[in-house]
């Protein structure tokens, strides 16, 4: 166990699980409203092909990772319009608007295959001795630097504002929203424009700041991934910090013990990640009570 | 002349023109010729590689026609393409991804009067061929580059999936460091695929994290390796295309390309004649495949140590003649033998030097 293997995977897993953690926190949101949205590989590559596609356009990586975030919340929209505002069932709606996303980001990303950007710079973290090997090691972009500052923003918004205290009556009872005087279609549009952005730009972080590079279907079932993080983080964004680390990790983990020589196939360990999920959810799941939002998944068609 | 002659002379060769204009449209293609390619030519890689082949023998027929598909995945929908491009009139389609395999032979039982060449496989037919560059030998050169290059005296190597033919270009990539290197060793990270850029990014890091400063790598498009290197001011060496190295203007040190232009053209001429022969072809460096230009900092002297290793191997040296060792000790090929090209697929060990494990 050398120290640049413990530098190097904890450098690993906060990278691989930036993106993660922001589709985990978009999908927390949308998921409290109600709406389970398993479209969320579709928004990621929206996201990753428009953040991209903006970064070669103009230059400016910033400007990509505002065009994700606003191409995210517009594909989102429709979502939203057609599950929230058209009552269509929410987990075929998801998963079309997966394929859309696939076929869409495909389609944005097509002239730019092979594009070169400069990425998001990457900053030190602060207060390291330049040169060093933490420095060298542990210099993130400004994506990372927020995502626990945003995941807090999140918690806030959720459980300390008014807008959140709704947001979860909705969620476990639309009726009851309604007949406190809320709006629960409303609601549900901000919930899903917000995790649609925050989708946007997970897929963004991953083609603008880790790879520079953008290719068909490149976010490899990270939607998916954090779909099943919400599950772990028991709906919470603080649990949803620890899940994406551990997601990351679990990556960063094995391609880093590769490196570093382990006596393990590398098939087995290509495996782990996915087998830390899969152990995860069981064991989360033996507690009997649930954490989801009790109308989670059902269309709020009641009262017009 | 009369004004009234004159105009009748304009009238008729202005006919004349536009009787003779569409008689030349009226030209038949020699051939067309269809390609499909599991992935964006733009790759800096495979894909890259396979279409400079096809333009190569464009240029070297003229008139030919080529019909291409970017992005076929390697699944039943590939077969709906390639029937496509029959129906379009191709006499000739090259399935350039391993994973196409099946569906092209499906796509040529269908259709005995059109040739199929696939990359990579063992199939073959009357109308259907097989081949690929013989990569394992001329990654000897590339191991004498890195093994020179390095300063860590640890190299990097990312593999897509560790198949045999790729375990088999690890294995002589080290051989070759080796040779003009003792204390040369190679770490291979396994990403699980032949295309996962994010994975690719961490298996770079990794491997830089770990000491290596000379990455190399055996997957797709070399592009996302080769960027993570060059950021982090480490070498590189490239394959599939050699176009990668506008990656990497300040660290590129050298790499292998394939050269499909001659092969495809040859094939393509056959057609056209009606001589086509089915074959299983491996190429190796010379005719398929070629030493990439030199990067900046690659110094004369192992530019020349490069080149003349490549020309051992043109010549027909093998770098699995034995005795050789693997990294955990045991005798796989034995003093006096020879492993040829009929078993590069079977590596399913690392030879010393290399630290990684091979299943």
């Amino acid at each position: 166990m050398n120290s640049a293997l413990i530098v190097g995977v904890i450098a690993g897993s906060i990278m691989s699980g930036t993106s993660l953690l922001y589709a985990t926190l978009g999908e927390v949101v949308g998921e409290r409203a109600g709406i389970v949205n398993l479209g969320l590989e579709g928004i990621m590559l929206i996201g990753a092909a428009s953040g991209f596609a903006a970064a070669a356009l103009t230059g400016s990586p910033y400007l990509g990772i505002v065009a994700a975030a606003l191409a995210g919340a517009a594909a989102n929209t429709i979502f939203a319009y057609l599950v929230v505002g058209r009552h269509a069932n929410q987990l075929a709606t998801g998963l079309s608007l997966m394929f859309f996303g696939i076929g869409m980001s495909a389609l944005i990303g097509r002239p730019f295959v092979g594009a070169l950007i400069s990425g998001l710079p990457r900053l030190p973290v602060p207060g390291l001795v330049p040169g060093g090997i933490g420095a060298r090691l542990l210099s993130y972009d400004i994506l990372v630097y927020l995502a626990v500052p945003f995941s807090l923003f999140t918690w806030w918004l959720i459980f300390r504002t008014r807008w959140g205290l709704g947001l979860r009556t909705v969620g476990e009872s639309p009726a009851a929203a309604y007949a406190a005087g809320l709006n629960p279609q409303k609601l549900q549009y901000q919930a899903l424009t917000y995790a649609g952005a925050l989708g946007g730009i997970a897929g963004a972080h991953i083609s603008v700041a880790l790879t520079l590079t953008w290719a068909e279907g490149m976010t490899a079932g990270r939607g998916f991934i954090a779909i099943a993080l919400v599950i772990f983080a028991k709906w919470n964004p603080l649990w949803a910090i620890a899940g994406a680390l551990l997601f990351g990790g679990a990556e960063g983990l094995q391609l880093q013990l590769q490196a570093a020589g382990a006596d393990v196939s590398p098939f087995v360990m290509n495996m782990t990640p996915y087998l830390l999920t899969l152990l995860v959810l069981i064991v989360w799941g033996w507690s009997r009570q649930s954490a989801a939002p009790a109308a989670l998944g059902r269309n709020f068609v009641g009262v017009e | 002349m009369t004004r009234s002659r004159m105009i009748a002379a304009v009238c008729l060769l202005l006919l004349g023109l536009v009787a003779a204009g569409p008689a030349a449209a009226q030209d038949k293609p020699p051939l067309i010729v269809g390609a499909i390619y599991v992935g964006s030519v733009n790759d800096y890689g495979y894909n890259r590689s396979m279409k400079d082949g096809l333009e190569a023998m464009k240029r070297a027929i003229p008139g030919l026609k080529l019909i291409e598909a970017e992005n076929v995945p390697e699944t039943a929908e590939s077969e709906r393409v390639m029937e496509g491009m029959v129906q379009q009139g191709a006499k000739l389609i090259f399935a350039t991804s391993f994973g196409h395999q099946q569906f092209a032979f499906n796509v040529a039982k269908n259709h005995p009067d059109v040739v199929f060449e696939h990359a990579g496989g063992w199939m073959q037919a009357a109308n259907f061929g097989n081949f690929f560059g013989a990569t394992q030998a001329a990654w000897y050169p590339m191991g004498v580059a890195a093994g020179k290059m390095t300063r860590s005296n640890t190299l990097g190597f990312v593999v897509g999936v560790p198949i045999g033919y790729a375990i088999g270009n690890v294995n002589a990539f080290e051989m070759g460091a080796r040779s003009v290197n003792p204390k040369a060793e190679t770490r291979v990270v396994v990403t699980g695929g032949w295309s996962d850029k994010a994975k690719e990014a961490s298996a770079a890091n990794a491997l830089i994290d770990q000491g290596a400063d000379v990455v190399t790598m055996h997957v797709d498009s070399p592009a996302t390796i080769i960027q993570v290197a060059e950021g982090r001011s480490m070498s590189s060496i490239g394959f599939q295309s050699v176009e990668a190295r506008e990656l990497a203007p300040k660290h590129w040190i050298t790499g292998l390309g394939f050269t499909w232009g001659p092969f495809m053209t040859e094939t393509a001429k056959s057609v056209i004649a009606g001589t086509f022969k089915p074959a299983m072809v491996r190429e190796g460096l010379g005719q398929m495949m070629t030493i990439a230009p030199f990067g900046p900092e690659v110094s004369t002297e192992v530019r020349q140590l490069v080149i003349a290793s490549g020309d051992r191997v043109e010549k027909g040296f093998n770098p699995f003649t034995g005795p050789v060792t693997d990294n955990t000790g045991a005798v796989k090929i034995a003093a006096g033998e020879s492993w040829g090209g009929d078993k590069m697929g079977n590596f399913d060990w690392y030879v010393e030097g290399v630290i990684g494990k091979a299943k």
